[in-house]
């Protein structure tokens, strides 16, 4: 690990109170991850990983333990929800499983959009979706609708939006399960690029063992924790 | 950029239509208000327009609108001599059906004291306003008539002379304007058989009825129209009309709360009932149509949310929507209404000041849906995205 932890979690916990009795979805997690590197998760259906994810994503508080992004300490059990979607905008990016594009708008807007949100005047807006298309090789797409572009091609849009506001931490939840082997290796290429040149801690839940020697390090989850001595690299 | 828009633009037929079935909702709201502006309109029209400032009447009744009148038909030249009086009219009104063109019509025969009423309280579309002799006709254009065409009414051949427009009575019959003596003929129409009758029954050695009254039985005047001098003391003239007492005298203005309170009660309560209904039908089809796009957006609400979008991102993309097919359904509804009413077979009046509340009705319709779809929508969290 190199640089200060962009994400930090401290014994992380999320406890759900079911019919059955008490469920430790997370329990006890801390981890850091540093800018410029690339940590997949790995581990079994129910093990936690996207619990995770909610978390370290402030969509959800824990029940105990704390998020930190870039020193501050933004999430614990008693966090306001709301007033953290400041924080997601301006320093999460998210990609998901599905691209999960706004179908009415085209791949540039969808890219602008983020932007927009931001307050970035929309000529600028688009002008920077359409050089983070042709970063992706997809310019030749940007006025496209999400209708029109393949899977990959939607997954590369979701990945350009994920980057547009330029946020120190990405949150990628099974990019490439969608995706065919040629297509899912080039986003995680992608990712790879993107903690290398731009300085991004990117961290990937997956199931994908195809791309494991992009990652800088794997970490692997179950029944709600870290395994110990399964931290790879 | 302009979500709401995006979206609407993205399913363009989807839009047209949901904005077409508002336009017709909201259609069949101005119709509605605008009949009800209209049966008010026609059946205030002569009351209105005629000119008068009292209404001598037979005694004890509401006529000439809200109950049948006949007073003497020498009546006139005995309110023409009270002081304070400046001129006096003649006037009758009755329903008549005639056959025209092998079809039969329907029209509402006026009758108006020629040559004393020179017809300055109306306007003509065509041809000119009845001169002093016989058997002219002045035609309302509803009666489907036209100038120089020619109608026989009771025994007699009537020449149109003129054409007005919107002039009708309260039913929508088109009016018929006739000279007054015309008016008595027509309206005194017997068959051979009546006049055989009545002369036998005449014969009866004169005996006076008990019912005998100082109005003629026969006449055909229904009212006499007073015009008063400037400087004449109304409530003056009225009670020394009224001390007749074979005579009941009226302002304008009762006359006009008689028709509109008395006659005219019913309708008005109905249409009015009816428009508050095709309202709330309105307000309710507008709340789903807003409710059901709110709910087919939750997810890209959530991910918007989820990219850190404000609330007021979200607020806009709902409210500016619902904005949108209030705006275009409203604006669509008056444009059919001005094209599609006039074919209407009673007047529909469409006033600004009605077309003005029906669009702050819809406005609230709208902002009411939007606010439901808002509340909805600020249920949705951020990681919704991810189910």
């Amino acid at each position: 690990m190199s640089g200060a932890p962009v994400l930090s979690v401290r014994s992380l916990s999320r406890h759900y109170a079911t019919g059955g009795g008490l469920v430790r979805a997370l329990d006890g997690v801390s981890l850091d991850v540093a800018a410029g590197e690339l940590v997949g998760i790995f581990g079994p259906s129910g093990s936690g990983k996207s619990t995770f994810l909610m978390l370290a994503g402030l969509l959800e508080n824990p029940t105990s333990g704390e998020v930190w992004l870039a020193g501050e300490r933004v999430s614990h059990a008693d966090a306001d929800l709301d007033s953290l979607r400041e924080i997601r905008r301006k320093r999460i990016g998210f990609v998901f499983q599905k691209a999960n594009l706004i179908p009415f708008l085209s791949a540039v807007e969808n890219i602008a959009l983020g932007l927009e949100l931001a307050d970035v005047a929309p000529a600028d807006a688009h002008a920077h979706g359409r050089r983070l298309l042709a970063a992706l090789d997809l310019v030749h797409r940007a006025d496209h609708l999400p209708a029109k572009l393949s899977g990959g091609e939607q997954q590369r849009v979701a990945v350009a939006r994920a980057l547009a506001n330029a946020p120190p931490l990405i949150l990628a939840d099974e990019p490439t399960a969608a995706l065919d082997s040629v297509r899912g290796r080039q986003v995680m290429e992608i990712f790879r690029r993107i903690a290398g040149t731009r300085g991004a801690a990117v961290l990937v839940i997956t199931h994908d063992p195809r791309s494991t020697d992009l990652f800088d390090r794997i970490v692997h989850f179950e029944d709600g924790r870290i395994c110990v001595g399964k931290v790879d690299r | 950029m302009n979500l709401a828009l995006k979206d609407t633009l993205h399913a363009p037929t989807r839009f047209a239509l949901t904005t077409l079935g508002i336009a017709f909702l909201v259609m069949a709201v101005i119709g509605m208000t605008g009949l009800y502006r209209g049966i008010v309109e026609d059946a205030l029209l002569i009351i209105d327009r005629i000119d008068a400032d009292l209404w001598v009447v037979q005694g004890k009744r509401a006529g000439p609108f809200a109950e049948g009148s006949a007073v003497a038909a020498d009546m006139d030249r005995r309110v023409e001599g009270v002081p304070g009086v400046a001129d006096v009219r003649r006037f009758t009104q009755f329903s008549q059906q005639f056959s025209f063109a092998g079809a039969p019509r329907r029209a509402t025969v006026t009758g108006v004291d020629v040559p004393r009423d020179n017809g300055h309280w109306l306007s003509l579309a065509e041809g000119r306003w009845l001169g002093g002799s016989r058997y002219e006709a002045v035609a309302d254009a509803s009666t489907g008539l036209k100038v120089d065409d020619r109608i026989q009414l009771a025994r007699d051949v009537y020449t149109i002379v003129g054409l007005t427009r919107h002039m009708v009575d309260s039913a929508g019959d088109g009016l018929l304007f006739v000279g007054i003596n015309d008016a008595a003929v027509i309206a005194r129409r017997r068959t051979s058989e009546e006049i055989h009758l009545a002369r036998a029954a005449g014969t009866g050695a004169g005996a006076v009825s008990a019912d005998a009254s100082s109005v003629a039985q026969d006449s055909k005047i229904s009212a006499v129209l007073v015009r008063l001098d400037p400087a004449a003391d109304t409530a003056r003239v009225i009670a020394t009309l009224q001390r007749w007492g074979d005579v009941r005298v009226m302002t304008t203005g009762e006359q006009r709360d008689l028709m509109l309170n008395a006659r005219l009660w019913k309708l008005r309560l109905q249409i009015l009932t009816f428009t508050g209904m095709i309202l709330l039908i309105t307000a309710i089809v507008v709340s789903l149509i807003v409710y059901t796009m709110t709910l087919e957006k939750l997810h890209v609400i959530a991910l918007l949310k989820l990219m850190g979008a404000r609330e007021s991102v979200v607020v806009r993309l709902i409210g500016q929507q619902a904005a949108l097919i209030g705006i275009a359904g409203y604006a669509l509804a008056v444009v059919l209404a001005w094209m599609i009413f006039p074919f209407f077979p009673r007047r529909v009046v469409m006033l600004p000041p009605d077309l003005a509340q029906i669009a702050l009705a819809l406005a609230i319709v709208c902002t009411v849906a939007a606010w439901v779809g808002i509340a909805r929508a600020s249920q949705v969290e951020a990681r919704e995205v991810l189910s």
